[in-house]
């Protein structure tokens, strides 16, 4: 008796199972973004909420859990019951650089890679009064005097970059950290830095007007929206670097509710629409499957990992 | 004249409607503790997805200024700050609420909010390209002079100099806990997760002000007085009026200049128009007591950030503070960049805007004074509900900002610790300056001397960071001088 109820409940809990994964999202989907709402991690992925719900008629509910550099958002997400009820805006800093630096919960293994939708391209960018006005006078001047370049916070994804580009350049700068991406830009419109990382959204009004002047572009190719920008890697500089805009979330999500969600992200990618705003807000719309994005983020891990060494940050908060 | 066909589209009824909504809905977001004017623009975005530049942004203008007024409702009648703009509010706010002159109060803060809006929004129509370059002078030495000149104010609002010197230091100390600013290592969390960005600041603030008044309400009901109140009109009184003129401009002023500067906001603008205008007035013991002057200055400062905040936004694409680095992400949606090519491509957005900071300030107006007689009925709810659900209003406010259950924590531990320091004398509104001010003045500090080589004269070395400077020595010695100049007019007199 004991025993044929057992055998019942596990076939009903089998057959629920693969039920649940056909017509999954039986009920909203939390989209856990991991900083205060507002920016633009949090506007695009309202967005990518928008057109979840417009493609797959389920609900996508975007929940702002700010704090700690977005580790704690990031952690609730990495460490909820993995239905597939519980998804995160997978970002570079919480999900790379953090688990290097330490005081966090979760490790970069913990995390499960559904789909990228979009990057922010980055550029470097001289301030005003910066005595460099391009890529060869900044170098040349780095080889004097280290120039400041300011950043969005300690150990923030834009300390890594400009640290791990002065590195593959073989020059030094002094990083300046501020509160924030929105401050630092306004030390750099001031004059109060020499130079800093931005993104195209940011840099292009500024530098038409003559606030800021773009240095180099941290993409293998040059980017339409500044074509008479060099990338870095046109000057011998071995190095790219962009923060990206994916969809994670934790390990142990069975596969078809994981086949489900990576369909999903690809189709939301390759919408018109979803296409159309985002690159009005300045992102740049690209998909990467899984593997793909997985790959791209265990890469940018290894350069972290040798840039907060130099720093001696690796580990620094455990 | 362009300007005019510009401003014809802001009174087409729809985006009238749509401002009015904005505002309305600003004013009950900030009216609720723990939902502030920021959450309620950002949450809106989406929502002008579709709209044109000049309805869309005018709604979330129109939040902005409706959800910093409307924070002086729960500061006055529950001694809650419904936004951190509003936590001086509480100091006469909630007095006068108590002596049975809530709707004065209330009417007070409306009126007071109005003016600072509307100064402000001239100030943005007329001078912002001009006013824009003052904001970028300030450099780290220059944040670090201002924030040290509005920790003196600890000075004055306290009327025991070495209980608010210990409160301010407390705040400091608080202050600290969480990442450095400048090597981001972690500090004074003993390990917690929830504390890596330090003890959130509005739960911080909610505790401190509201919870404990709950503790102090409780142990009253307990003693079995119960005092019956009466809410007055919605007019103040003719006295009351010409004593705060003064408090007014001062604060509109103060308000709007603080506004300019990016990164301090409403918060910063109110305290330090408070301890102005109390320095300034006649009678500054009567500050603190439930005296309409002290609501006139807060609340004509937190209100005139709002317009002046965008200031350097529309000018040089510097969002002032946090609501409008919000706004700015909304003006990015409409394809629109901010900075000063925005005056020459879109002249008809900015004029819009300017428009739109003055209809939503008039519509401010008429929805606060017309629900004066609403909110106050609040009063009228037996003392022993209403603090049971200022208790739930206090869990509630605190979880969802961050949905970071340390912050319910941090609200309780900072009730108890607000509900101590009132017993014994020490002023909670000097912990929450530091609290404001103590990040800003550390990080600048070390941003500072990080950038100059540890070279300390380079915090002396500008005329921003020397006026500054100089208002700290003066303000630090002002309650000596003051008393110096009473006992020289004494002796003349004799």
């Amino acid at each position: 008796m004991i025993k044929a109820t057992f055998t019942a409940a596990a076939v009903a809990a089998l057959t629920a199972g693969a039920a649940g994964a056909a017509d999954f999202p039986q009920r909203p989907v939390q989209l856990v973004v991991p900083y205060s709402a507002g920016g633009s991690t949090d506007l695009s992925m309202r967005v990518v909420a928008d057109t979840f719900e417009r493609l797959f008629d389920g609900q996508m509910v975007v929940r702002n859990q700010p704090g700690g550099g977005g580790g704690i958002g990031s952690s609730a997400a990495i460490h909820a019951r993995p239905d597939g009820y519980t998804l995160a805006a997978g970002a570079q800093g919480p999900l790379v650089i953090l688990p290097l630096i330490g005081g966090t919960d979760y490790q970069f293994d913990d995390v499960e890679f559904i789909g990228l939708f979009a990057r922010s391209l980055q550029l470097m960018v001289a301030c005003a009064d910066a005595p460099f006005s391009d890529y060869d006078g900044f170098i040349e001047y780095a080889k004097t005097k280290a120039p400041q370049i300011g950043n969005s916070g300690a150990g923030g994804a834009n300390q890594i970059s400009a640290e791990a580009f002065a590195d593959a350049a073989g020059i030094a700068i002094e990083s300046v950290p501020f509160n924030g991406s929105s401050e630092a830009r306004t030390a750099c419109i001031g004059g109060h830095i020499d130079a800093m990382v931005a993104s195209p959204a940011e840099a292009k009004a500024a530098s038409e007007s003559g606030q800021m002047t773009p240095l180099f572009v941290m993409e293998d190719e040059r980017i339409d929206l500044f074509p008479d920008t060099p990338t870095a890697v046109e000057k011998g500089v071995d190095f790219t670097w962009s923060s990206w805009k994916g969809l994670i979330g934790p390990k142990g999500m069975d596969e078809e509710t994981l086949a489900w969600l990576r369909d999903a992200v690809k189709q939301v990618a390759e919408d018109e629409e979803f296409k159309k705003t985002l690159t009005d807000m300045g992102e740049f719309v690209t998909y990467e499957d899984a593997a793909a994005f997985e790959a791209r983020a265990r890469g940018e891990l290894e350069t972290s990992r040798s840039v907060l060494e130099k720093l001696e940050m690796l580990g620094m908060n455990n | 004249m362009d300007t005019i066909a510009f401003l014809a589209p802001l009174f087409a009824p729809q985006v009238l409607l749509t401002i009015a909504l904005g505002t309305f809905g600003g004013l009950v977001i900030g009216a609720l503790p723990g939902l502030t004017a920021t959450m309620g623009v950002a949450l809106l975005i989406p929502m002008t997805f579709g709209m044109s530049p000049v309805m869309g942004l005018n709604m979330l203008i129109g939040i902005y200024i409706g959800g910093i007024y409307g924070g002086c409702v729960s500061s006055i009648l529950l001694r809650t700050p419904g936004t951190p703009a509003s936590a001086a509010t509480v100091l006469d706010g909630y007095p006068m609420a108590q002596k049975g002159a809530a709707g004065r109060a209330l009417g007070m803060a409306t009126i007071a909010s109005t003016i600072g809006g509307l100064i402000a929004a001239v100030v943005l129509a007329t001078l912002a390209p001009q006013l824009a370059g003052i904001a970028l002078e300030f450099g780290a030495p220059e944040y670090f002079a201002l924030a040290l000149f509005g920790l003196t104010i600890i000075a004055s609002l306290s009327g025991d100099l070495l209980k608010g010197a210990i409160s301010g230091l407390l705040g400091i100390l608080i202050s600290t806990v969480g990442a450095d600013p400048i090597s981001g290592v972690m500090r004074y969390t003993f390990g917690i997760h929830g504390f890596a960005s330090g003890f959130a600041f509005t739960p911080a603030l909610i505790g401190l002000f509201a919870l404990s008044e709950v503790f102090t309400q409780m142990e009253r009901i307990a003693g079995g007085e119960e005092p019956i109140k009466s809410v007055s009109g919605r007019w103040p009184t003719r006295a009351e009026m010409s004593e705060s003129k003064g408090a007014l401009i001062r604060g509109s002023i103060i308000g709007t200049l603080i506004g300019i500067v990016p990164g301090t906001g409403s918060g910063t603008a109110s305290w330090i128009a408070y301890n102005e205008a109390r320095r300034a007035s006649k009678t500054p013991e009567k500050f603190g007591t439930g005296y309409a002057p002290g609501i006139a200055a807060t609340e004509s400062a937190n209100n005139a950030v709002c317009a002046a905040a965008l200031i350097p936004l529309l000018a040089l694409g510097i969002p002032g503070d946090v609501v409008t680095a919000v706004l700015m992400g909304g003006l990015l949606i409409q394809g629109l960049a901010p900075g000063p090519m925005l005056f020459q491509t879109n002249p008809d957005v900015v004029v819009g805007m300017f428009g739109g900071t003055f209809i939503a300030t008039i519509f401010m107006f008429i929805f606060g004074m017309a629900l004066i007689p609403v909110f106050s009925r609040i009063l009228m709810i037996p003392r022993r509900l209403l603090a049971m659900s200022i208790v739930v209003f206090c869990f509630i406010g605190a979880f969802s900002i961050n949905l970071n259950p340390v912050d319910l924590y941090t609200m309780v531990g900072f009730g108890v610790l607000g509900w101590g320091m009132q017993k014994f004398g020490f002023s909670q509104a000097a912990l929450c300056i530091a609290l404001i001010l103590g990040p800003l003045l550390e990080s600048n500090l070390r941003r500072g001397l990080l950038q100059n080589q540890d070279n300390v004269l380079s915090f002396i070395s500008t005329p921003i960071t020397l006026l500054f400077l100089g208002l700290t020595v003066l303000s630090a010695a002002w309650p000596y001088i003051s008393r110096a100049i009473v006992r020289d007019r004494a002796t003349q007199h004799q």
